[in-house]
């Protein structure tokens, strides 16, 4: 063994990657059960491309046998109910995974410098995920697959001179059909490797500037633990929980985020009463219906889901530890959260009495929560120390100005080494 | 951390059930008792066939619900057991006399919300007035009484067709997900296993966390 390794150790940096990247790799010690989650999308990511291979194996991507291929798939392939569940409920699992882990990030702050990057490539991954989710959902060639994807290709409609031209090319049709299918299927099936391709730099991004933890600070080198054995074991505790709460609505309710209407096959003749999209996409879908023009709607949907690429500029607190130190973030987030829901309820519902005005100021708060944040934040921060930081603050921030002096001298004294060296 | 998880899920358990609340919906459980399912079957073959299909559900699925294979051969005629079991009534037929297809109805039990509850509210729900039928749930519905509960008189006329009516819903709700009962019963097998992996691994990490201490 010990031989085979040294072998491939001439060729191949195997040791010595295992060793930098899993059991020298420090990590903080004080993660909580909240910085789970990145390593569960990882694990989420890996079932939906492995079942969604296994689904391509007996899916007909073709108007005409679609629908009957899922259900031959769900009846006749074995397990191939399994299979299939396991996917749809994927997605949602995907979704709720990525969430609290954006949700986590932004109440501790962790998309401050050094992690800009980070955050950036994960606000790429969100974009790709609702792209391969959005396309997935048109495969089972039910009424709610067909209905939302004509309604979410036709917003394509409202871009200026292009519009109509641009729809057309999107869905390879003047309407939904088979040519979108084929190409929605093709995608679908693509799109997640470049997921994967975009993990591996999020990833790479994550060992140079490491995890951040609920301090706000990077920590002492006595405060941090290799990855392996500590969160390695840890990571497949959290897995293990979620592989439970997962079963449980694979083989109990797996049909709980599947849309009724979306066993009624296809028909472009007929429109269902209320078209839905899937509920991760509600809050979303609130805010394009809350403009009551449809080109606003649109550009206000789509800054929606991106401007949370400015967080690391609109937030401009140097305060520690994100929501915990700071009282006023800490109520905005919680606000946040539950305006999202609130725009999940207005998305889920059809358009009509209270529900419009309510939507509407959801979706102002939603924006106004990002665009209040660079003057709350910097206000917040005057108030805090005019008040006086909270000691473990203040012990914190001296701690960290130690660390970075101690940086500095070795890296000065290295300097130094190597030019006494060259003469 | 805790009061944020209590907030969540009290809106989550309210956006999901608030639109289960006011429905008119017969509230009837399915037991998916395979004697049931099977006189469901029959009142499938001899009634409801005559003008719906339901295109995934061959002759042969129905060893799963207990029909032996000589009564699966009186029940196929000529048809072979690979075939599915179609509707009686020709296209041509049904577009004269209904000016639609009666829908096919393999995935009816899960094609509408609280699909079951559903089927058994429509078909219980027909009306007689002056020799016009209607259906008080699903008004101006082109499919006719033909179990003719709107005529009934007495109660017991009435229980006995609630009780085919039940039956054709079990058959019904089997059809459009004939792996349910396969899926429940492996499901508790892998979550007991995830429950004791979860609880294994978390015996490790304390474990493992513990020389931090030392």
């Amino acid at each position: 063994m010990k031989k085979v390794v040294g072998w491939i150790d001439q060729r191949f940096p195997l040791t010595s990657f295992i060793k930098h990247e899993l059991t020298e790799y420090p990590t903080p010690r004080n993660l909580s059960y909240w910085w789970n989650f990145g390593s569960l999308a990882g694990v989420v990511l890996v079932i939906q491309i492995i079942t969604g291979i296994f689904l391509a194996m007996h899916y007909k991507a073709d108007a005409a046998m679609a629908f009957d291929s899922v259900e031959h798939i769900m009846r006749d392939v074995n397990y191939g109910w399994l299979i299939r569940f396991m996917h749809s409920t994927g997605a949602t699992a995907f979704f709720a995974v990525i969430f609290i882990h954006m949700a986590r990030t932004l109440y501790y702050g962790s998309y401050r410098a050094p992690r800009e990057i980070m955050w950036w490539t994960g606000q790429l991954l969100l974009l790709l995920l609702m792209a391969t989710a959005f396309m997935g959902y048109l495969l089972p060639w039910g009424q709610m697959s067909y209905w939302g994807a004509q309604v979410i290709t036709s917003l394509f409609g409202a871009v200026p001179f292009l519009g109509d031209e641009l729809v057309i090319w999107l869905r390879g049709d003047f309407t939904v059909g088979d040519a979108t299918l084929t190409r929605f299927f093709a995608l679908h099936y693509l799109v997640p490797f470049i997921i994967v391709g975009a993990v591996l730099i999020h990833l790479v991004a994550l060992h140079q500037v490491r995890s951040s933890n609920p301090s706000g600070i990077n920590l002492a080198d006595k405060d941090n633990i290799p990855f392996h054995p500590y969160f390695t074991v840890k990571d497949l505790f959290g897995l293990s929980i979620f592989l439970t709460i997962y079963s449980y609505f694979v083989f109990y309710n797996p049909n709980l985020f599947i849309e009724a209407d979306n066993y009624i096959p296809a028909n472009p003749m007929q429109t269902p009463v209320h078209i839905v999209p899937e509920w991760y996409f509600l809050p979303f879908y609130a805010i394009l219906r809350s403009v009551p023009d449809l080109l606003g709607g649109v550009i206000a949907m789509a800054i929606s889901v991106m401007i949370f690429a400015a967080m690391p500029y609109l937030d401009r607190s140097k305060i520690p530890g994100g929501a915990r130190y700071r009282p006023f973030y800490r109520v905005m987030f919680y606000l946040f959260v539950l305006n999202v829901l609130v725009l999940g309820y207005v998305g889920a519902k059809p358009p009509e009495g209270y529900l419009v005005p309510l939507g509407q100021i959801a979706t102002f708060f939603y924006f106004a929560s990002f665009i209040l944040l660079p003057f709350g934040s910097k206000m917040e921060e005057k108030w805090l120390r005019q008040k006086g930081l909270p000691a473990e603050v203040e012990a914190l921030i001296a701690g960290e100005e130690v660390q970075k002096a101690d940086r500095r001298r070795k890296k000065d004294r290295r300097h130094r080494k190597e030019t006494t060296e060259d003469v | 951390m805790f009061r944020f998880i209590a907030v969540v899920s009290l809106l989550f358990a309210k956006t999901v059930f608030a639109s289960s609340t006011a429905s008119p919906l017969v509230d009837i459980q399915m037991s998916q008792d395979f004697e049931s399912i099977k006189r469901g079957a029959m009142v499938y073959y001899n009634t409801c066939r005559l003008c719906h299909g339901m295109k995934y559900i061959k002759y042969q699925s129905l060893q799963e619900i207990g029909f032996n294979a000589s009564e699966i051969d009186k029940l196929r005629g000529d048809n072979l057991v690979t075939e599915a079991m179609v509707s009686r009534m020709s296209e041509e037929v049904s577009l004269e006399y209904y000016g639609m297809t009666p829908p096919d109805l393999s995935v009816m039990a899960k094609a509408r919300k609280h699909g079951p509850q559903y089927i058994y509210t429509l078909m219980t729900s027909f009306t007689e007035k002056n020799n016009v039928y209607d259906n008080s749930f699903f008004p101006g519905i082109k499919m006719p009484d033909i179990f003719d509960i709107s005529i009934a008189t007495d109660n017991a006329a009435k229980a006995e067709i609630e009780a085919k009516v039940k039956d054709v819903t079990e058959f019904l709700t089997w059809a459009a997900d004939p792996r349910a009962a396969e899926r429940e019963s492996l499901g508790k097998y892998v979550i007991a296993y995830f429950v004791l992996l979860s609880f294994m691994f978390y015996l490790v990490m304390k474990r493992v966390w513990s020389r931090l201490d030392a």
